[in-house]
C-alpha cells in the first residue's frame, strides 16, 4: 500500500503540521525527517503508557489516539498532532498513556536524534523554547479558566449544602420521658441520606423517619428533599385523594397506620410516576410513635432493619414490611407495631454504617453494630457517640464512601429505683 | 479490575425470551454496560428478558436502578407499571445477591426463579 511517507518532503509536510517544530529552518526539519522512523498500529494498541521512561516523541500521521489514565479520557488527538514530546524534553517519566483508537500510523523521533538535528542550529533551540513556552501559557490560561469555573463551582456546592441542611430537623422535639439523639455526616458535601422528627398535629403520636436515597452526589440530594418533604407534608397534612383503603388496621393502631401508608403509598406513587424515567428509590423507615404508651407503628420500606434493645439486654430487628419507596407505583406496604418499655432504646442507621469499609475492603456489619452498642447505661448521645467511634476506628485510613446517619430514642425510666 | 461480561442468548417457551446471562459485580462503574447491553437487545426486537444472576457476586444500588430502567424500557401496559412486571424477570441471583434484593424488596416487583426452564416458560 502507498504510505505518504515515502518521501522526505512528505515526512517534512508532517512535522511541519505541529506548533511545536513549526519555527525550524528547513535543513534541520529535513535532518529531522530523514532520520524519523515510521510506527504502525493497531486499534486498541498502547503506544505509550502512563509512568514508564521514554525517550521516543510520536506525530501522527494518520488515525487517532486516545490520551487517556486508565478509564478517564483527557483529550483525543488527530493527524497533525503531537504526543510524548515532553518526556522527549525532560527524561522524567510518561505523563499519560495514548491509545490507538483506530489504525494509525506515526513517525516518531528519538530524543538523541531531536538534540543532535537541533545542535547543528542555535535558531532551531530558540523556535522550540518559544514553541514549548506558547503552550505553557495556553496551559496557565487554561488552569486559570478552569480555577475560575471550580470557584464559583464549589461556591454553589456550599449553598447547596446549606439549603440541604435546612431539610434535615433543626431541632428535635423534646418529648417527656424520652430522650433522642441523631448524627447525620455527609460523606460528601450533598447527601442522600435523610432522618425526621416531628410531632403530627392530630394526634399525640410522634414520628420518626431515617431514609437513604440511592447513588450519591447532587442527584441524591434532590431526591432527598423531594423524598423527605413528601413524607413530612403528606404525614402532617393529609392528601387530598387518600389511596389508602381497607388495608389499613382498625382501632387506634388503625389511625397510625392510615397516616403511615397514606404518606408513603403517595410519596412512593408520585416518585415512581412522576420521575419514572429516574429510576431514583430510598429505603424509608417510618415509625410514629406513641409517648404515652410506648407503642410504634411502623412500615420499613426496604430499610436496614432498626434495633430495639431491651432493657433485659434482648435485641429485636424491625424487619422490612414492604420494598422501597419510588420505583414502582403498585408497592406494598403493611404496618408492624411493637410496643416500648422504660429502659428500652431503639436505634436506626444508614447503611454508612453496616457498610462501612476497612482499609482491606471488609463491611463494619449488622453484626458489629450488636456487638459495640452499648444501650444499658447509656444515654442517646453518648450511645450514638460510640458507635461512631467504633465505625471510624474501624475505618482507620479508609474514606468515607457513604453517608452516615443515625437516630436514637430511649424511653426513660420515671422510677429511679426501677 | 474485575471482569464484566453479558452473554446474549436466546430460549423459546411460550414466547421468544432473551436471556442476559451476567458475570462480575453490577455495581456504579458497570450497570451502564448493562442498561445498553438491554438497550440494544430491545432495539433489536427483544420483548422479554430473562436476566441470569447466577454469575453476579455483588449488585449495588447502580444496578437496581438498572433494573428498575429496564423494566421500564420493556413496559407496555398503561397503567404505569402498577402491576409485577411481565417482561422482565430475574434468574438463579447468589446468596448475597438475592440478600439485598429482599431487603430492597424487589422480590415484590420482580419474579424470581431458581430453575432456568421455569423462568423461560413464565413469560
Amino acid at each position: 500500500m502507498e504510505t505518504p511517507l515515502t518521501s522526505i518532503e512528505n515526512r517534512v509536510e508532517i512535522l511541519k503540521k505541529c506548533s511545536f517544530l513549526s519555527g525550524l529552518d528547513a535543513s534541520v526539519l529535513n535532518d529531522l525527517a530523514s532520520r524519523a522512523e515510521t510506527l504502525r498500529v493497531g486499534t486498541g494498541e498502547t503506544i505509550v503508557t502512563r509512568g514508564e521512561v521514554g525517550s521516543k516523541m510520536y506525530f501522527i500521521v494518520s488515525g487517532d489516539v486516545r490520551v487517556h489514565d486508565g478509564e478517564v479520557t483527557w483529550a483525543t488527538m488527530q493527524s497533525g498532532e503531537v504526543f510524548g514530546e515532553m518526556a522527549v524534553l525532560d527524561s522524567e517519566v510518561r505523563s499519560a498513556s495514548v491509545t490507538a483508537e483506530s489504525d494509525s500510523l506515526f513517525l516518531s523521533i528519538e530524543r538523541d536524534v531531536f538534540y543532535q538535528a537541533l545542535a547543528n542550529d542555535p535558531g532551531a533551540f530558540k523556535a522550540v523554547l518559544r514553541s514549548v513556552l506558547e503552550r505553557e501559557r495556553e496551559i496557565v490560561n487554561e488552569i486559570k479558566t478552569r480555577s475560575t469555573k471550580l470557584l464559583a463551582f464549589e461556591k454553589e456546592m456550599e449553598i447547596g449544602r446549606r439549603i440541604q441542611a435546612d431539610f434535615l430537623p433543626k431541632k428535635i422535639p423534646v418529648v417527656e420521658n424520652w430522650e433522642i439523639a441523631a448524627w447525620f455526616e455527609a460523606a460528601r458535601e450533598v447527601a442522600g441520606d435523610f432522618y425526621d422528627v416531628f410531632k403530627l398535629q392530630t394526634n399525640p403520636h410522634l414520628a420518626i423517619v431515617i431514609g437513604d436515597v440511592c447513588d450519591k452526589g447532587v442527584g441524591a440530594a434532590l431526591f432527598m428533599t423531594l423524598f423527605r418533604s413528601l413524607i413530612r407534608a403528606t404525614s402532617l397534612y393529609g392528601c387530598m385523594d387518600s389511596v389508602v383503603d381497607s388495608s389499613a388496621p382498625e382501632g387506634e393502631a388503625g389511625i397510625t397506620g392510615q397516616v403511615l401508608l397514606n404518606s408513603l403509598y403517595t410519596t412512593n406513587r408520585y416518585i415512581a410516576t412522576t420521575h419514572a424515567g429516574s429510576s431514583m428509590f430510598a429505603s424509608v423507615f417510618f415509625g410514629l410513635l406513641d409517648p404515652e404508651s410506648g407503642v410504634l407503628s411502623y412500615v420499613n420500606a426496604g430499610h436496614e432493619a432498626p434495633m430495639i434493645f431491651r432493657k433485659g439486654g434482648e435485641v429485636e430487628l424491625l424487619d422490612i414490611t414492604g420494598g422501597v419507596v419510588g420505583l414502582f407505583p403498585a408497592a406494598n406496604y403493611s404496618v408492624e407495631t411493637v410496643k416500648l418499655n422504660p429502659g428500652d432504646l431503639i436505634f436506626s442507621y444508614t447503611d454508612g454504617v453496616n457498610e462501612a469499609k476497612n482499609p482491606d475492603g471488609e463491611q463494619f456489619t449488622e453484626d458489629r453494630i450488636l456487638q459495640m452498642a452499648m444501650p444499658k447505661d447509656n444515654n442517646t448521645e453518648t450511645f450514638l457517640k460510640i458507635m461512631l467511634e467504633a465505625v471510624l476506628e474501624f475505618r482507620g485510613e479508609a474514606v468515607q464512601s457513604d453517608d452516615i446517619t443515625m437516630l436514637a430514642l430511649k424511653y426513660l425510666q420515671t422510677d429511679p429505683a426501677a | 479490575m474485575t471482569t464484566f461480561n453479558i452473554m446474549v442468548g436466546e430460549a423459546q417457551g411460550s414466547v421468544p425470551v432473551t436471556i442476559l446471562r451476567v458475570e462480575g459485580d453490577i455495581d456504579a462503574s458497570t450497570h451502564k454496560t448493562l442498561q445498553d447491553k438491554a438497550a440494544e437487545v430491545i432495539e433489536a426486537g427483544a420483548k422479554n428478558i430473562l436476566i441470569d444472576l447466577g454469575g453476579v457476586g455483588y449488585m449495588g444500588s447502580a444496578g437496581f436502578r438498572a433494573i428498575h430502567a429496564m423494566a421500564n424500557m420493556l413496559s407496555d401496559d398503561d397503567s404505569g407499571g402498577l402491576s409485577k412486571s411481565s417482561h422482565l424477570k430475574l434468574l438463579n441471583p447468589t446468596e448475597a445477591v438475592n440478600r439485598v434484593i429482599k431487603t430492597l424488596g424487589f422480590d415484590v416487583y420482580l419474579d424470581i426463579f431458581q430453575d432456568r426452564n421455569e423462568a423461560i416458560n413464565s413469560f
